[in-house]
């Protein structure tokens, strides 16, 4: 299929869904609740008959105890809108890129697998050519190849990137954000701008093993990949110290923000592999 | 602080090559990296935590930047104030008096300016000259102008106190002089104490810089010293008794009591006296006691000794020079008056009245017969007329010479009624003397070296001739035939003529001199000599040219010479109120124009270079640790 999914791994996603906290009306039938009410087998609500009511769903029994006709109310089971955004700055190129591709085709697989309708939003300074969202489980090949073509290049705005999405009036949905958040602008305000256009806020924190952690010893001049930017730095101890520091208070503050705004927070890259991250996520479902 | 080789800075230069390879050669290992904010906000913590750690990064660099400076000060040679410029010439006058034998902080003031000329040697520039001199009673060249320092490491070693007092501005004057048309930057540098009196005008066309080598912040010292002794006949008592006189200063903050103690050199002590001086005062004291004559029929010389207690030999203070003095005792031994020829009768009755002569008439043929066996004849000579070829060791008169040459003088022709013009009125032999209404009958003017006395408009008439073993004093005239006799200034001259002659005989028989200053001994040519110091020491020499220049050190005492079997003394004394006076006081002014005066307090001048070649070697050795330290350990 692809070098981004094993069959073993693909085959351990077959029986996970997609978590979500919410409900989302979804724009055709699926095999997730929706907000509306529907004719699925789940019951919702009871109501009072009114002329014109569909007579198949009086609830008789309830006829029975209370004398009154009583309409049966279901819950819509309807598709769930998935979007992956997958950071493809400079910063992202290599190791990081590589987990987030994979993160976002095990999702896409199990989205796709669940009737979901997943689509993929790469973005660096903006939002580039999006994978417009589609649905069946026949179009994971083409997600797939879609994000193995997927390159690193350009700066990170997060905010822009954001704006750009939102401009295109995607449905409210699950919205899972694939990125190292090494973003000189910051990344709560757009995230925060996610969340206010009714998305779930799903975070993939990836990290390279070398951000996470240096190797000491050596004089180096550290050439940022994105905007060029070099710091010369001797990787003793003393900078080493500073550096766990600064990497603590950052990786803190992203996870302290998933859980002030309720978004889901999993961190990938280093010691902890693509495929936890990913069996994390979709774990912590019902 | 100077630089003697300034040229050596040029090395600086090498800087600019060592930042230009910094910036152009790319010495980190660069990496390439997703992101660098992380790194950037723990350098901002780094550098707000540990300032100097910004420097880091930098530390090869520094080091190497260090080792470079420190190379090219090293090769510029930098030495503190007062080092010879490059390519000058440098006149260093060294201050001898006596209190350059005192103490400051333990530390000799003599030995202190040896060290700082000695520092001014070592750091001689190339190109650099100097010349040394030493400013005792009189101005000597120790070493010429050289760039050689082992001469100069030579002269040094000969500086010594000398003298009771020194001649500074003659010393300056005769530096400056060898100094003219010196090269630019050339000047005299004068290592003194100050210890003088008054104010000293340096006439000197270079500049002269003056170092003090004791700091103002060094005073006040403590002394306390024999400043005055004499020894005189008691009146009218009995024989060989006499007063002996002794004056002792001090300066100090406290008062003092010491001892004075006389006695015979060699021999027992014969008085003793305890004095309290006031802080820059005197105190007297006189002693009576009783010097017979030696063996010899000599009188004995008397010792004068300073001490703390009356069992003490010594006084502990900063100068030991003055806490000993000798003088002769006035002994009752004629004076010996050889008459050779037939002296003039107005000379004969001035002798004959002297009752502390005794007159012995004799030939030049009995001179001659006088074998070198047979003891030399010790007393004065007058000579009336002929002058033996090769006259006897001791003082003379010689009166009316017969010859056309008398010992080192030309005799000229007679001439008829000089007129007397001028005379020599400081010298001791004209003492109380006044020749206004002297008329002369005929004279034989006299040329020629010596010391010309009494002045004719025809030529000298009286010429003091000094020679290494005795003062002849020629008259080139008959006194009996002028009118002279008929005034008293005819006996006060012959008075003082024997005063003279019996004072120098009393003083041993070498040459009078101040302490420190090396004793002229008269013996023949090729004459071993031995002399004996105050301390006991011994040193050989011999003779050239009818003298024995024998160098001792500054020590007060009697010194003992062997001379053929014959012996002599000389006794040194400081007695100098100046000199034992050891505070810095002296003003120091310039006379004339076109020089300078510096002054300030000495430094000894050590080259820099050694220090900062190891400062280098320290440098290079950091910075091969910091290029080859090992990584450290990584903290997770």
């Amino acid at each position: 299929m692809t070098s981004l999914l094993d069959p073993e791994f693909i085959r351990r996603l077959g029986r996970l869904r997609l978590h979500v906290q919410r409900r989302f009306a979804g724009a055709a039938g699926g095999a997730r609740r929706s907000t509306r009410k529907g004719q699925s087998v789940e019951f919702a609500d009871h109501r009072a008959y009114v002329p014109g009511d569909d007579i198949r769903r009086i609830d008789w029994n309830a006829y029975a105890r209370l004398e009154e006709l009583v309409l049966r109310l279901h819950v819509a089971e309807e598709d769930l809108s998935v979007h992956l955004l997958i950071d493809t700055s400079a910063s992202m190129a290599g190791e990081k890129l590589d987990t987030a591709r994979r993160i976002a085709a095990a999702l896409a697989y199990v989205g796709l697998a669940g009737s979901e309708r997943v689509g993929v939003a790469p973005f660096a300074e903006s939002v580039g050519a999006p994978l417009p969202p589609t649905r069946g489980r026949r179009r994971i090949g083409a997600v797939l190849r879609y994000l193995d073509e997927l390159r690193a290049d350009g700066e990170t705005s997060l905010a822009r990137s954001v704006e750009a999405l939102l401009a295109r009036r995607p449905r409210p949905g699950l919205a899972i954000v694939l990125s190292d958040l090494l973003d000189p602008g910051g990344y709560e305000r757009p995230l925060d701008r996610l969340q206010a256009a009714k998305h779930e806020l799903v975070i993939f924190h990836v990290l390279s093993q070398e951000e996470l952690a240096p190797k000491g010893g050596g004089d180096y001049a550290l050439v940022d990949r994105e905007r060029g930017v070099r710091v010369e730095v001797s990787l003793d101890e003393h900078a080493l110290r500073a550096y766990h520091k600064r990497l603590g208070a950052f990786l803190s503050g992203v996870e302290g923000y998933a859980r002030r705004r309720g978004a889901m927070y999993f961190r990938a890259g280093g010691e902890v592999s693509f495929e936890d991250a990913v069996l994390a996520y979709l774990r912590t479902g019902p | 602080m100077s630089l003697l080789s300034p040229w050596g800075l040029a090395w600086l230069g090498l800087l600019v090559p060592l930042v230009l390879l910094y910036v152009l050669k790319r010495r980190r290992e660069t990496k390439v990296v997703g992101s660098t904010l992380l790194w950037e906000q723990a350098l901002r913590d780094l550098r707000a935590e540990r300032p100097w750690r910004r420097l880091v990064p930098q530390v090869a660099l520094l080091l190497q930047a260090l080792a470079i400076a420190a190379g090219a000060l090293a090769l510029a040679r930098p030495v503190g104030a007062g080092a010879v410029p490059s390519g000058a010439h440098v006149a260093v006058v060294v201050d001898v008096s006596a209190s350059m034998a005192g103490r400051t902080r333990g530390e000799r003031r003599i030995d202190r300016a040896r060290a700082l000329a000695s520092s001014l040697v070592e750091s001689l520039p190339p190109g650099g000259r100097m010349m040394l001199l030493e400013a005792g009673s009189e101005a000597s060249v120790l070493a010429p102008l050289t760039s050689d320092a082992s001469t100069l490491r030579r002269a040094l070693g000969q500086l010594a106190v000398r003298g009771a007092s020194a001649d500074l501005e003659g010393a300056v004057a005769l530096a400056a002089e060898r100094l003219r048309g010196a090269p630019a930057g050339s000047h005299v540098l004068l290592l003194t104490d100050g210890a003088e009196d008054g104010e000293i005008a340096l006439a000197a066309e270079v500049p002269v810089e003056v170092r003090r080598v004791v700091p103002e912040q060094d005073a006040p010292v403590v002394n306390t010293g024999i400043v005055a002794a004499d020894c005189r006949p008691a009146p009218g008592d009995a024989a060989d008794a006499a007063d002996v006189f002794v004056r002792v200063a001090h300066v100090g903050d406290a008062p003092v009591d010491v001892f004075v103690t006389a006695s015979i050199d060699g021999g027992p002590v014969v008085a003793s006296r305890r004095l309290s001086v006031e802080p820059d005062g005197t105190a007297s004291a006189v002693m009576r006691a009783t010097f017979p004559p030696d063996e010899a029929g000599r009188a004995p010389i008397v010792r004068l000794q300073l001490s703390r207690a009356a069992d003490e030999a010594g006084m502990d203070d900063d100068l030991d020079l003055d806490d000993v003095a000798v003088v002769p005792s006035p002994g009752r031994q004629r004076l010996p008056v050889f008459l050779v020829g037939d002296a003039p009768a107005p000379v004969l009755r001035v002798l004959q009245a002297d009752p502390r002569l005794e007159l012995f008439e004799t030939t030049l043929a009995r001179l001659a017969r006088r074998g070198p066996d047979q003891p030399p004849l010790d007393g004065l000579f007058v000579y009336t007329g002929e002058v033996p070829d090769e006259p006897p060791a001791g003082d003379s008169i010689v009166i009316a010479p017969a010859a056309d040459r008398v010992f080192e003088l030309e005799v000229g022709a007679e001439v008829l009624a000089p007129r007397i013009v001028t005379w020599d009125e400081a010298d001791p032999r004209l003492r109380f003397v006044s020749l206004g209404e002297l008329q002369l009958i005929s004279l034989r003017p006299l040329r020629g070296g010596g010391q010309r006395l009494v002045e004719t408009d025809r030529g000298a008439a009286i010429v003091g001739i000094a020679r290494p073993d005795g003062e002849t004093t020629v008259l080139g005239f008959d006194p009996a035939a002028s009118n002279w006799p008929r005034q008293a200034s005819f006996v006060v001259f012959f008075r003082n003529l024997l005063q003279r002659a019996r004072r120098r005989r009393d003083a041993g028989g070498i040459a009078p001199g101040t302490l420190g200053e090396p004793l002229r001994i008269p013996a023949p040519d090729g004459t071993p000599v031995v002399v004996t110091t105050p301390a006991g020491h011994r040193i050989e020499a011999v003779s050239r040219g009818g003298l024995a220049v024998v160098p001792v050190a500054a020590e007060p005492g009697v010194y003992r010479a062997k001379v053929a079997g014959r012996e002599l003394h000389a006794l040194r004394s400081l007695l100098d109120p100046g000199e034992s006076d050891l505070r810095p006081r002296v003003r120091f002014s310039r006379a004339g124009a076109g020089g300078d005066t510096t002054l300030g307090v000495a430094e000894e001048h050590h080259e820099a270079w050694p220090w900062l070649a190891a400062l280098l070697l320290l440098l290079l050795v950091a910075e091969i640790a910091w290029a080859t330290r090992r990584p450290e350990a990584v903290p997770r």
